[in-house]
C-alpha cells in the first residue's frame, strides 16, 4: 500500500506551522566554540547495560565451543565444580590452593577459554576486593605474631606485618581465587539456561528455576527498552545539559515507563502461558541423560578431590 | 475434525470494557465455523486484538455469551481442569508481540511448554519438538536464548510453539505485522498450508495487501468497535466506501495488488470503481487509485 505524496502536498487538509515550512538557522558543526563533554552517571549505566548483552554473547559462544568442560553434561558439571568449591574450603596450605587455581587454569585451557581472559575473570577483581577486605589481618594489631615487615612504633608497641598475619591472608586470598575459578569454568562453559535447568539436579524447586529463567530472558527485553530510551533522548537532545537534576529526571521518568511496560508485558505473558495450558503447575522437558563420559569426568573429579585434600594432610599447617 | 458447516466459535453480543470505563467491544456478534479463514479487519484500537482474546478464553466478556465446540466459555468453566484443557489444546493464540509470547529459556523449552502442560507424555513431546521445529526450519535455533533471535524468527518460534499443540482453531493478531517481506510471504504460504490441511483461521489484520491470500471472508470492525460490513475480502476491497469509513484505506492510498492474476476479472475494467466522496476510485494495473 503506498500513498500518493504528490496528491498529498497538494491536497493538505491539516494546517501546518509556518516555522515548520522554513529552514532552522543550524548551529555551527565547526566545534570552535564548543567544550567536550564528559560520560554522566546516564551514560556510564547505559553503557554499562549494552556490556550486560554483549557480555552474555561472549560466554554464550564460549559455552559453544567444542572444548572439555562443554562436553560434559550440565548436571554433571554442576555437582563435581561445586564439590571442588567445596573441597577448597578445606584446604589449609596456600601452595595446594595455588596448584588448585593452576589446575583450573589448566581446565580453562583444555575448555578454549584464552588463558588471559580467565585469569583477568577470576583474579582482576574478586580476589583483588578480598584482599582489600583481609589487609587489616595482616598487621600485628590484629594477627599479633612475628613481625617480618617492621613499621614503627604504636603507644610503645612494634607495629608491622607479621607472618602469620600474611599468611592467614594469603590462605583468604588463593582459597576465594579458587573456588571462583571453578565457579568461572562452570559459567563459562555452559549457557545460562542449561545451568539453571542443571540446579534442578541439586533440588531447587523447578517453580524457582522458571522464575530464574524468565527473569534473566526478560532483563535483555528491558535492558533494550532502556538503550532504546536513552538513545531517543540523546537523539533529541542538542544541547549538552550537564546538570544532575535533570538526569535524575530522567531517570526517574525511564524507570517509571519501563514499570508500566513491565506490568503491561507480565500480563501478556501471562495470558500466552495459560493460552498454552499453564494452569500454575511448571512442566519441562526431562533433563538428558548422564552419558559415560560424564561418569568418567564425575570419577576423574572425585579422585583429584581426594588427592588434593590428602597432600593438604599430608603437608600439614 | 468437525465439518466445514458446523460453527465451531461463536459470539453473541459480546462487549467488553477495559477497566470498565474504555470500550473494545460493542455488542459484536461473530459466528466461525469449521475449516473457515476468517479476517478481523479495522483501524487501531476499534478491537480486533480484544476479540481475539475473547476468542482465546482470555478475556471474559462484560455482556453477552462465548461458545467454543458447542460449550459455553466462561471464566468459571475454564476452572474446570479437564475443560480448561480440552479448550487450550483446541484453540492455539499467536500474540502479534512475539516477545510476550517466547518467554521460556531456549527455543525447545518454548515449544516444549505447551504440550507438556496440557500432558503429553515427555518422549512425545520431544519427538513433537523435533518435527516442529523441522517443519518450521528452525533446527539450528533450537537452544538459542529468545534475546538472540530477530524478529522474524521470534515469529516463527511463536507459532511453532502454537503449532506444537495441533490446535483446531487458531488465532493469530496481526500476523504479518512488522515482518520482512521474505517472512511474510512464508507465513502467507504457512496459513494457506495449515487451511488445507482443515484448520480453521482466525486473523486480526489490516493488511489489505495480502488479505485476498489469507482469508475467505472478512469482519470489518467500525470505529465504534460494533462490526459494520461482512463479505469475501473482493467484496470489501470493491467496497471502498466502507473501507474509508473504517479508515482502512484512506482517499489517497494505493492498494497494489500482489499478484496480478489474482485481480478479479470485473475489476480488470478499467472504469469500474466506486465514487469515494467526490475521490472517483478505479482499477488500474492492480491498483487502486485516485485519479
Amino acid at each position: 500500500m503506498t500513498i500518493d505524496l504528490d496528491q498529498v502536498s497538494a491536497d493538505r487538509t491539516t494546517a501546518t506551522p509556518a516555522w515548520l515550512l522554513q529552514r532552522e538557522i543550524g548551529l555551527c558543526p565547526c566545534g570552535c566554540i564548543g567544550v567536550r563533554s564528559k560520560k554522566n552517571f546516564i551514560d556510564k549505566t547505559i553503557t554499562g547495560a549494552s556490556s550486560v548483552i554483549r557480555h552474555a554473547l561472549f560466554t554464550d559462544d564460549i559455552a559453544a565451543q567444542p572444548g572439555l568442560l562443554q562436553r560434559i553434561e550440565p548436571r554433571a558439571k554442576a555437582v563435581t565444580m561445586f564439590s571442588f568449591v567445596v573441597a577448597v574450603a578445606f584446604l589449609r596450605n596456600i601452595p595446594v590452593l595455588l596448584g588448585a587455581c593452576a589446575a583450573a587454569v589448566l581446565i580453562a585451557a583444555a575448555s578454549q577459554i584464552s588463558v588471559p581472559y580467565f585469569i583477568k575473570r577470576v583474579w582482576l577483581f574478586v580476589p583483588v576486593f578480598t584482599g582489600i577486605v583481609v589487609i587489616p589481618a595482616m598487621f600485628s594489631f590484629i594477627t599479633p605474631g612475628h613481625i617480618v615487615v617492621p613499621m614503627g612504633h604504636w603507644f610503645g608497641h612494634r607495629v608491622g606485618l607479621t607472618s602469620q598475619g600474611l599468611r592467614a591472608a594469603g590462605l583468604v586470598v588463593t582459597r576465594v581465587a579458587a573456588s571462583i575459578s571453578f565457579v568461572v569454568l562452570l559459567t563459562l562453559t555452559t549457557p545460562w539456561m542449561r545451568l539453571l535447568g542443571a540446579l534442578r539436579a541439586m533440588f531447587v524447586p523447578r517453580m524457582f528455576i522458571l522464575v530464574l529463567g524468565m527473569a534473566y530472558r526478560y532483563v535483555f527485553h528491558l535492558l533494550g527498552s532502556v538503550t532504546d530510551m536513552y538513545e531517543a533522548r540523546k537523539a533529541r537532545s542538542a544541547n549538552v545539559d550537564r546538570s544532575v537534576t535533570s538526569g535524575r529526571l530522567f531517570v526517574a521518568s525511564t524507570a517509571g515507563a519501563l514499570f508500566g511496560k513491565a506490568h503491561a508485558m507480565s500480563e501478556e505473558v501471562h495470558q500466552a502461558m495459560v493460552s498454552r495450558g499453564y494452569s500454575g503447575q511448571p512442566r519441562t522437558l526431562a533433563l538428558r541423560r548422564i552419558k559415560p563420559t560424564d561418569v568418567v569426568w564425575m570419577l576423574v573429579c572425585a579422585a583429584a578431590i581426594v588427592v588434593m585434600l590428602g597432600v593438604d594432610r599430608a603437608v600439614g599447617r | 475434525m468437525l465439518s466445514v458447516a458446523e460453527p465451531v466459535l461463536a459470539i453473541d453480543g459480546v462487549s467488553y470494557a477495559y477497566l470498565d470505563r474504555f470500550a473494545a467491544l460493542n455488542d459484536v456478534s461473530l459466528v466461525v465455523h469449521g475449516g473457515e479463514r476468517v479476517a478481523l479487519l479495522g483501524a487501531n484500537g476499534c478491537g480486533k486484538s480484544t476479540l481475539l482474546k475473547v476468542l482465546a478464553g482470555l478475556l471474559f466478556p462484560d455482556a453477552g455469551s462465548f461458545t467454543a465446540f458447542g460449550s459455553e466459555v466462561t471464566e468459571a468453566a475454564l476452572e474446570d481442569e479437564q475443560f480448561n484443557r480440552g479448550f487450550r489444546s483446541r484453540v492455539g493464540f499467536v500474540f502479534q508481540n512475539s516477545d510476550s509470547q517466547v518467554f521460556s529459556a531456549t527455543v525447545r523449552d518454548e515449544l516444549a511448554f505447551g504440550p507438556l502442560n496440557l500432558g503429553l507424555a515427555a518422549a512425545e513431546v520431544e519427538e513433537r519438538v523435533r518435527d516442529t521445529l523441522s517443519m518450521l526450519d528452525i533446527i539450528d535455533l533450537a537452544d538459542r536464548a529468545p534475546y538472540q533471535l530477530s524478529g522474524g524468527q521470534k515469529k516463527r518460534v511463536a507459532i511453532a510453539s502454537v503449532l506444537i499443540m495441533n490446535p483446531e482453531v487458531l488465532l493469530f493478531d496481526e500476523p504479518t505485522a512488522a515482518l520482512d517481506p521474505r517472512t511474510q510471504q512464508w507465513l502467507i504460504e504457512l496459513i494457506a498450508e495449515l487451511h488445507d490441511a482443515g484448520k480453521t483461521i482466525v486473523m486480526a489484520t489490516h493488511d489489505l495487501e495480502s488479505i485476498d491470500h489469507l482469508a475467505d471472508r472478512c469482519v470489518v470492525f467500525g470505529e465504534d468497535h460494533r462490526f459494520v460490513g461482512a463479505g469475501t475480502p473482493r467484496e470489501l476491497l470493491a467496497d471502498g466506501e466502507l473501507m474509508l469509513a473504517v479508515n482502512l484505506i484512506h482517499e489517497r492510498t494505493h492498494l497494489h495488488h500482489p499478484h496480478p492474476s489474482s485481480v478479479p476479472s470485473q475489476l480488470d475494467e478499467p472504469d469500474l470503481g466506486a465514487e469515494l466522496a467526490g475521490h472517483r476510485v478505479r482499477w488500474q494495473d492492480g491498483a487502486v487509485q485516485s485519479p
